[in-house]
């Protein structure tokens, strides 16, 4: 019988073929390619989406699918490098965001870049096609290594689309940046690639079937030997020995060299610095690298691999503070922003560290949570942004507006709905995913680990200035009197941006009830949606990825223990905080003319404005530091290495000089070497041998 | 009654000898040919020679092929000492050094 299962590679091929065709057809029939290559594109996505949703309806039905594709290196007494599929419920979530998403940001494209009059489109789609290709099969990866090459794959999109505009100087800038900073957090994740299939000899996510093994298992067995109980894998176990080291260091390298590339991609402190330059590629494609594709890629990979990273306290204590220590930096550097694509880019850091807190503190369902619900209220915001944009004439500050609430409704209360989201009002969709993140790091935090309580309360600080930093940007945008003549009489926006942008704010209101963990405390009704979609049965083959082994790892192997403490008081406060946040605003910005009042931080606003001088630090780290590094390592290149090399040759020149001057030319004096020659050889031969 | 091989063998050395020293001596080119062949006509006595000493025809018919060689290396020398002359209006090997480092 053919399943959703045998479709399940055309999800991410469908875009794919997408890109072949606006790249193809673009170059030699542009002529052929209905507006600029969206048609293909959208057509292919609306396909990888409905095929997602079919594979998602069959993983509800509670069956899950991993499958070889294709062995690309078969090892001989060793491991093999192959390319495989794997369906569980968090992969069949994730694929359905992203095609939804990437569906929605095409049609948008048709609003902002068709309709704009922009040129290159087939080069736009093209790139949009590949970046989805590239996302969706990153999402599908059953093992590390595949994971890796399509995560590159995601970084080079981002890095094609935010230079879209090459022909101006900002935008090949930031993409470049973009390309590096990530490329810099890769490189460690290569190595951790390289650490975990040499350790273990395989870097699949999950076993299934005789004879596999996955990683995160063989590291649960691993360190559970090395507490006293089983046997450890004869492999690792060899490995340990080679390197000398203890399984629990070892791994706790491992998972900070895979955390490196999550750092990377995911823009958290300190290889954040890519991300708002990025906001220098057109918006739909912000829209995507925010919501679905490149930022999410991060988060989702220590999701994927939760299973290992539930084995290391450790590594899970720097998740927590990098993602709480985040949220709080990046937010607070958001308030200050007057770009409407800025204060956003600063909140997609901070949203992404708070699931990092939730990764870290042990909160899986919580971050996957906020995964989801960032991914539609993100998106929404920043398409709603660039429907704002493309009203102001591309003009992207926010002082210039004011007063679009009555010109635009439909962005007005779709972005406002975005908004609530974001700064974590009930009943919208961010409050119930972010409240959960906080709950579960206080409630780890309080049994007993200061380290997470100290993220927690960084997380928890960082929602004020959420709450602050949003309505900001909405009363500034919306309200007030109208403060230029762009924004008195803005061009009007059509149906292919309305529609994203409503489907986007239906969605981001309610998708927050899949999982109210408050109300299900207090009612007592089993309504927490998500977290039962996340448990997989412990008869299934795919148990090792569930939200219950989960559990049980962290407590048995990273001791994490909850306090009991009820949902309800957390929420009130963390909510309480946003509508503080968002009070301030309200009382500073909703006036008919607002006034900057970032004056007022004195000393403190230059650092916010200059984002805590990190570029500065950045761009010091390079040229201060590994520019003088790289010239001595030049002149020990040029001077010793190369000074050996030439030394020997001189030798050998110098020699054959003198020793070329016997050949003089003369017939005769070449016959007298020879003879002499002959003579000496006979002489020797003589000698030696005894003739004489 | 047969002459002994040592005899051949002297009267060999002694013509090698012989090419040998014009050689390394002699500034005319033509002489250098001469000398030349001289060598390997001292070399064709020792195969034929010892071929007569063993009673085996393979040096005769070796010294066969150093004639052909001979030949040969005459042609050319010949068509080399032609050129010498065009170039210099003289044999003498001393005037063409210029074929050097």
């Amino acid at each position: 019988m053919v399943g959703a299962f045998d479709f399940t590679p055309a999800i991410p091929l469908l875009p794919f073929a997408a890109f072949l065709v606006a790249m193809l057809v673009g170059h030699f029939a542009p002529r052929l390619l209905p507006k600029g290559g969206a048609i293909p594109g959208i057509l292919a996505t609306a396909g990888s989406l409905l095929l997602s949703i079919w594979t998602f309806l069959t993983v509800s039905g509670g069956s899950y699918h991993a499958q070889d594709i294709y062995t690309w290196v078969v090892g001989q007494n060793t491991f093999s490098l192959h390319f495989g599929i794997l369906v569980d419920p968090l992969s069949a979530m994730m694929l359905v965001i992203v095609s939804l998403v990437a569906v929605l940001v095409h049609v948008f494209s048709l609003g902002y870049m068709n309709d704009e009059g922009e040129t290159g489109l087939p080069r736009y789609y093209a790139g949009l096609g590949l970046f989805t290709f590239s996302m969706l099969a990153f999402v599908v990866a059953d093992n590390l290594l595949m994971a890796f090459m399509f995560f590159e794959l995601v970084g080079l999109c981002s890095y094609l689309l935010i230079g879209f505009h090459f022909r101006e100087p900002g935008p090949p800038s930031a993409a470049k940046k973009a390309f590096l900073v990530t490329r810099f957090g890769d490189y460690f994740f290569l190595i951790g690639v390289v650490g975990i299939l040499a350790t273990f000899g395989t870097a699949r996510f999950v076993a299934v079937g005789d004879g596999v093994h996955s990683f995160p298992h063989l590291a649960e067995q691993a360190l559970a030997a090395a507490g006293g109980e089983g046997t450890m894998p004869e492999h690792v176990a060899h490995f340990l020995d080679v390197i000398g080291m203890n399984a629990e260091t070892w791994f706790a390298i491992l998972g900070l060299l895979v955390l490196g590339g999550v750092v990377g991609k995911s823009a958290q402190f300190p290889l954040h610095t890519w991300l708002p330059d990025a906001m220098e590629g057109p918006t739909p494609v912000s829209a995507l690298i925010h919501a679905a594709t490149m930022v999410a890629a991060g988060v989702y990979l220590v999701a994927r691999m939760y299973g290992f990273y539930a084995l290391l306290p450790t590594v899970l204590a720097i998740i927590a503070l990098v993602g709480g220590f985040t949220a709080l930096f990046a937010a607070s550097m958001g308030v200050v922003k007057d770009e409407l694509k800025q204060v956003l880019a600063y909140s997609t850091i901070s949203q992404y560290g708070y699931m990092m807190l939730g990764l870290g503190t042990g909160g899986y369902i919580a971050a996957t949570f906020h995964l989801m619900t960032h991914a539609f209220f993100k998106a929404l915001l920043f398409l709603g942004a660039g429907s704002v944009i493309i009203a102001m004439h591309h003009n992207e500050d926010m002082w210039d507006m004011g007063g679009l609430r009555e010109k635009m409704p439909v962005t007005y209360y779709t972005f406002l709905s975005g908004s609530l989201a974001l700064a974590g009002i009930v009943p919208f969709s961010g409050f119930w995913s972010k409240d959960e993140i906080l709950y579960e790091a206080l409630i780890y935090g309080a049994g007993d680990s200061p380290i997470l309580l100290a993220a927690y309360a960084m997380g928890l600080l960082a929602v004020f200035f959420t709450g602050f930093y949003t309505f900001r940007m909405v009363f500034l945008t919306f309200h007030g009197e109208p403060r230029s003549d762009t924004a008195r009489d803005p061009h009007g926006v059509r149906w292919n941006v309305k529609l994203p942008l409503v489907v986007l704010g239906i969605l981001a209101a309610t998708v927050g009830l899949v999982n109210m963990t408050p109300v299900a405390e207090l009612t007592g009704l089993h309504i927490e949606y998500l977290h039962q979609w996340l448990v997989i049965p412990e008869a299934s083959d795919f148990a090792a990825l569930g939200y219950d082994n989960y559990h049980h790892l962290l407590e048995q192997f990273a001791g994490y223990h909850a306090a009991d403490i009820g949902p309800l008081a957390p929420g009130a406060v963390s909510l309480a905080l946003a509508l503080g946040g968002a009070g301030l605003a309200w009382v500073l910005y909703n006036v008919d003319s607002p006034t900057e009042h970032t004056e007022k931080l004195g000393g403190v606003k230059t650092v916010l404005y200059n984002n805590y001088y990190q570029d500065e630090y950045q761009v010091w780290l390079a040229q201060g530091v590994t520019l003088p590094l790289a010239r001595a390592a030049d002149t020990f290149d040029q001077g010793i290495v190369d000074g050996v090399v030439n030394g020997v040759s001189s030798v050998s020149l110098f020699a054959g000089s003198r020793v070329k001057r016997i050949q003089d030319g003369l017939v005769t004096h070449y016959a007298a070497l020879l003879t002499l020659g002959l003579v000496v050889l006979l002489v020797a031969f003589g000698l030696l041998e005894g003739w004489f | 009654m047969a002459v002994a091989v040592e005899y051949y063998l002297l009267l060999s050395a002694a013509v090698f000898c012989t090419g040998v020293f014009g050689v390394l001596t002699r500034e005319n080119a033509l002489m250098f040919l001469i000398s030349v062949e001289l060598m390997l006509n001292s070399a064709n006595i020792n195969l034929v020679a010892f071929s007569h000493f063993y009673g085996n025809a393979t040096g005769q018919v070796f010294s066969l092929f150093v004639m052909a060689l001979a030949a040969a290396e005459v042609a050319v020398g010949l068509g080399i000492v032609l050129v010498l002359y065009r170039n210099f209006d003289e044999v003498d090997v001393r005037n063409a050094t210029t074929m050097r480092w």
